[in-house]
């Protein structure tokens, strides 16, 4: 044991000359100012150099935020075949007309007012003008509060007031100086003629500037009277009777100064009017409402472009027999239900008599209806309307072939036929064999709406401006659609809605939604990671605790697991078509469970997707794992097996609750790499095109960024747009999924600390 | 050495430790240790770093079971039974020899947890009222009580290190065991809460069996009964050189080799 040497000497001197010999191969003073300064230099251009990266980074990530913003909002042109806004109206304009007691329809409001005048328990719609005439028997009620007086009219707080115009076109404007003349000799003298008749005139200034236009229009000096004598030839003027007092005062006026021709004014309504102007038989039209999309399209089939003037403003009125006591003011509901629903006046307001209610009304083709229809009913769509409604629509709309087809694909009611005979129904829905070409269930109202807008309403965007264009051109953009797409309606519209959330996906891209989608993302990610997760950590936890890293065979492992990390997701998707839809297809179509059905009997389902999901995350939720659990320190680990927990007890006391941040940090990573993932499923089989919602584990599928793949291979531009709004939407689930994960592992994280 | 020549005390032995040899893979750390320690005394293992101490102590708790390569031969006999026989449960073990290690590790649990967690999981059968009680005699006991009183669910990290060291030695003693393993306690700490952790192992002496390793030779002269030296042979593996009482030990150490290490000529 003596054999160790003591330490018995001091340790030498060091040797003063070495230190000067390296001291001497550094550099001198002034040399150390200099290297210094390189050095920082050097440093400084690193410092430059990783800014200029981030930078770029920054730069490159918004304007891709910015590109897809662009892309989701913006200027369309907008054609549909039939208004969804007309139908609505068409619905409530026949409920109108076919509530009880209509005593007269007609389209003139004199005889309206005659029958109002005549009833006690009359009550009725008519222009002002009439309803001044008629001002001793009749009395006007108040809407909302307001009566109808030249002051609300004028500030527009009455809500039933619509505007007086005259139509014309600019062809028919230089063909015929007569009708430009008497248009002109309007627009001077509205003012002064509508006053007398007690009617409301457009504001002056208003006025005289559509004068002084159209004259400079026409060629003619804006500040001259026009002189009746000069000209001569037909005027032919058709439509609305509440505008018809005035034309026919002007016209005597008119032909008093010394106008030669004939002027044949008709009082047929606005709607009547325009169709004798797009049919070319009228050269005016009086209107009590501006022009529709599907009536400008019928002028244009004429060559007709309409051209208008506005000359007044006119209040429909809501008139009662002035022998009527308890009626004086109504809101938007009571006027609803006197005109539609209520049989008696009891029924309107409690306390009013039980009497029936007797009903004075203009017709369809009326203005006057289409503005109370628009004020009282404005603003539903075609989910407010009753179901049984709807299907009237569906099938007065469409060809009795399409109508047969669809109701073949699936009823519109349980019991019978709408479109096709009751032998057919007999034949195929109630025959003792399966009834095929013939789904149990009918249809539900939210697919019938659907229906409508695509096979009735078919919108269809003709074309579409960024959003960018749209803030600056927007001017020339109007114009240039007006010129290209006359008929269609030319609107802002934001790709990203709620509809666009809430609806399935559809062939036509104005239509198409992202619910199925979603659903279906959501499905897949939740199956992923209730699979991915347990499975991971538990393999974590045994190759970090139990493992004996020693053994080739863990080791082997370890390394495969490193080399799964990094393998295309593809290969995955070509893993689960073979295991999981083909192998484990009795499992994964649900045919073992008694679930599922004969479209997902190839095993192309939410499950096997899920699962396909899950063996993707697996490395990375093992790794990120892995690293957690080892940087718990081990010190932890003995302070509990010390105390004589067992190792089990030391895992999920005190390992898992330490690493649970980082293994949560890898679920996150873990979950935003699947739910971006469009190779592996599209192997897998999520669908490209799907309009059912996922229903549970076996149902067929589609998913957010599949979706989005396949809208951006389709050659339309609208898709593209909708391609857009739906990257959004999967940014915003990719943020709120991850919000709440981090979220969990916050608050997981305080518990312990 | 291979007999049991180290035999200072005489009378009833808590554990004991026969023909002990350790090895990390082929590497012998410890060789031929014959030890046992009397009940209810402090017994210091002193010696230069790499001499085995610690592989020693850490033997007498299976603790070296962690170290995947670690291999222990010999025996330690705890209630006359080889707690390196196969049937024998480390957990069974290391619920009877508690042990404080070098560094302070509390858990990242509150410090009434960090007490209660151990009676819990063994067995506790007290109701609430029975573990405040025992948290509180607990730390009372380690002597942090009054540090430590009015923030008993705040987190046992934002104690100073001798305070957390001590909320260790309350944490060990919370599940009453037989015996103290304590692997340098006060080597992480400054010179005040060194003392005060010397005079808590005095106050604990009093119920448990204390082994204490040091790197400190006033701690050890101080603070224990006997004293262990261990070296490093040419083999580089620890053997045991001297055990006797402390005082014989330190003022007439039977060995050379111990003399020159205490008066520090090396090491």
């Amino acid at each position: 044991m003596s054999d160790r040497p003591l330490p018995t000497e001091t340790p030498p001197e060091p040797a003063a000359e070495q230190g000067d010999r390296f001291a001497a191969l550094y550099p001198s003073e002034e040399g150390i100012r200099a290297q210094v300064a390189r050095r920082q230099r050097v440093a400084t251009g690193w410092r430059v150099a990783f800014l200029a990266a981030t930078s770029l980074a920054v730069v490159i990530l918004s304007t891709l935020l910015l590109s897809i913003i662009n892309q989701s909002f913006g200027l369309v042109a907008e054609q549909t075949d039939i208004p969804e806004a007309q139908l609505v109206a068409d619905h409530y304009k026949s409920q109108v007309l076919g509530a009880t007691n209509v005593l007269l329809a007609t389209e003139d409001d004199a005889d309206i007012a005659a029958g109002i005048a005549a009833d006690a328990n009359g009550i009725g719609l008519l222009g002002y003008a009439v309803y001044a005439d008629n001002g001793a028997a009749l009395q006007a009620l108040s809407v909302d509060g307001v009566a109808p007086t030249a002051e609300t009219v004028a500030t527009g707080t009455y809500p039933l007031t619509r505007p007086l115009l005259l139509y014309s076109s600019a062809a028919i404007l230089s063909d015929k100086p007569q009708v430009a003349a008497f248009l002109l000799y309007t627009l001077q003298h509205a003012e002064e003629v509508m006053s007398e008749l007690g009617a409301f005139p457009a504001d002056a200034t208003a006025l005289a500037e559509q004068a002084a236009a159209l004259a400079t229009t026409l060629g003619l000096d804006p500040a001259a009277p026009i002189d009746p004598a000069a000209y001569e030839g037909d005027i032919v003027i058709s439509g609305s009777s509440t505008l018809n007092p005035v034309t026919r005062e002007i016209a005597r006026r008119f032909r008093g100064e010394g106008f030669q021709g004939a002027i044949k004014i008709s009082s047929v309504g606005t709607v009547a009017g325009f169709e004798a102007f797009c049919a070319e038989s009228a050269d005016l039209v009086d209107a009590s409402r501006p022009i529709t999309t599907v009536e400008t399209a019928a002028c244009a089939a004429n060559n007709l472009t309409p051209l208008s003037v506005q000359v007044g403003l006119d209040p429909v009125v809501v008139a009662v027999n002035s022998a009527n006591t308890f009626a004086a003011d109504v809101n938007g509901e009571q006027l609803a239900a006197l005109f539609t629903t209520a049989t008696n006046w009891s029924e309107v307001v409690a306390g009013w008599p039980a009497d029936a209610i007797h009903r004075f009304l203009p017709t369809t083709d009326s203005g006057t209806m289409d503005v109370f229809v628009n004020t009282v009913f404005g603003g539903r769509t075609l989910a407010d309307l009753p179901y049984d409604a709807l299907v009237q629509i569906f099938k007065a709309n469409v060809t009795a072939g399409r109508c047969r087809a669809i109701e073949a694909e699936q009823r519109f009611y349980a019991d019978s036929f709408v479109c096709d005979t009751e032998e057919a129904f007999t034949a195929r829905c109630q025959s003792d064999a399966a009834p095929t070409g013939c789904v149990l269930e009918p249809r539900d109202k939210g697919s019938l709406v659907a229906l409508i807008q695509a096979d009735v309403v078919n919108p269809v965007v003709q074309q579409a401006w960024f959003l960018a264009e749209s803030l600056f051109r927007r001017e020339e953009i109007m114009a240039e659609a007006r010129q290209a797409y006359p008929t269609a309606d030319v609107h802002f519209r934001r790709w990203l809605t709620l509809d666009f959330l809430t609806r399935p996906q559809s062939s036509q891209p104005e239509l198409a939604g992202v619910r199925t989608a979603i659903l279906g993302s959501l499905w897949v990610v939740a199956i992923g990671i209730l699979v991915g997760f347990p499975v991971g950590v538990g393999a974590a936890i045994y190759l970090e605790e139990y493992a004996d890293k020693r053994r080739r065979f863990n080791r082997f492992i370890q390394t495969n697991i490193n080399n799964l990390a990094g393998v295309p997701s593809i290969i995955y998707g070509l893993l689960g078509l073979t295991v999981f839809v083909r192998v484990l297809e009795p499992i994964t179509s649900g045919a073992v469970f008694g679930v599922g059905d004969a479209t997902t009997a190839n095993g192309r389902t939410i499950l096997s997707a899920g699962l396909t999901l899950a063996l993707l995350i697996l490395p990375v939720i093992i790794i990120s794992a892995q690293e957690a659990i080892k940087a718990v320190p081990s010190s932890l680990r003995e302070a509990s097996l010390g105390l004589g927990a067992t190792k089990w007890q030391t895992i999920w006391n005190h390992v898992v609750p330490n690493a649970i941040g980082g293994i949560m940090t890898g679920v996150i990573l873990a979950m935003s790499r699947i739910i971006g993932e469009t190779a592996p499923l599209v192997v897998v089989g999520a669908s490209t095109f799907i309009t059912t919602d996922p229903t549970g584990p076996f149902s067929k599928f589609t998913t957010l960024p599949t979706q989005i793949f396949q809208w951006t291979s389709r050659p339309q531009q609208t898709f593209l747009l909708i391609a857009g709004a739906a990257i959004i939407v999967l940014l915003v689930l990719l943020f709120i999924l991850n919000a709440f994960a981090i979220y969990l592992r916050n608050r997981y994280a305080r518990r312990i600390g | 050495m291979t007999t049991l020549a180290h035999d200072p005390s005489g009378g009833p032995f808590a554990i004991e430790a026969q023909a002990l040899n350790i090895y990390y893979g082929s590497f012998r750390a410890v060789k031929d240790i014959n030890l046992r320690f009397s009940t209810h005394k402090i017994t210091a293992l002193i010696g230069p770093s790499g001499c085995g101490k610690s592989t020693v102590l850490r033997a007498f708790n299976r603790m070296n079971d962690l170290i995947p390569i670690s291999r222990t031969e010999g025996t330690v006999l705890f209630h006359g039974k080889n707690i390196y026989d196969a049937d024998v449960d480390p957990v069974q073990v290391r619920r009877r020899v508690g042990m404080v290690f070098q560094k302070p590790n509390p858990f990242p649990k509150t410090i009434y947890e960090n007490v209660a967690w151990g009676a819990r999981i063994n067995g506790f059968k007290g109701n609430k009222a029975d573990m405040d009680a025992l948290v509180e005699e607990s730390l009372r006991d380690a002597a942090v009580w009054d540090d430590v009183k009015d923030k008993l669910f705040q987190s046992g990290l934002s104690l100073s290190g001798g305070q957390q060291q001590r909320l260790c030695i309350a944490r060990a003693i919370a599940t009453r065991p037989e015996l103290i393993l304590m692997d340098e306690p006060a080597s992480a700490l400054d010179p005040i809460s060194t003392l005060r952790i010397e005079e808590l192992i005095q106050d604990l002496k009093k119920n448990y069996t204390i082994l204490i390793v040091t790197h400190n030779m006033q701690q050890a002269a101080r603070a224990s009964d006997y004293t262990a030296f261990f070296n490093m042979d040419t083999d580089r593996a620890g053997y045991l050189v001297e055990y006797g009482q402390t005082d014989q030990v330190f003022t007439s150490p039977k060995s050379e080799m111990t003399e020159q290490y205490i008066t520090g000529r090396f090491g």
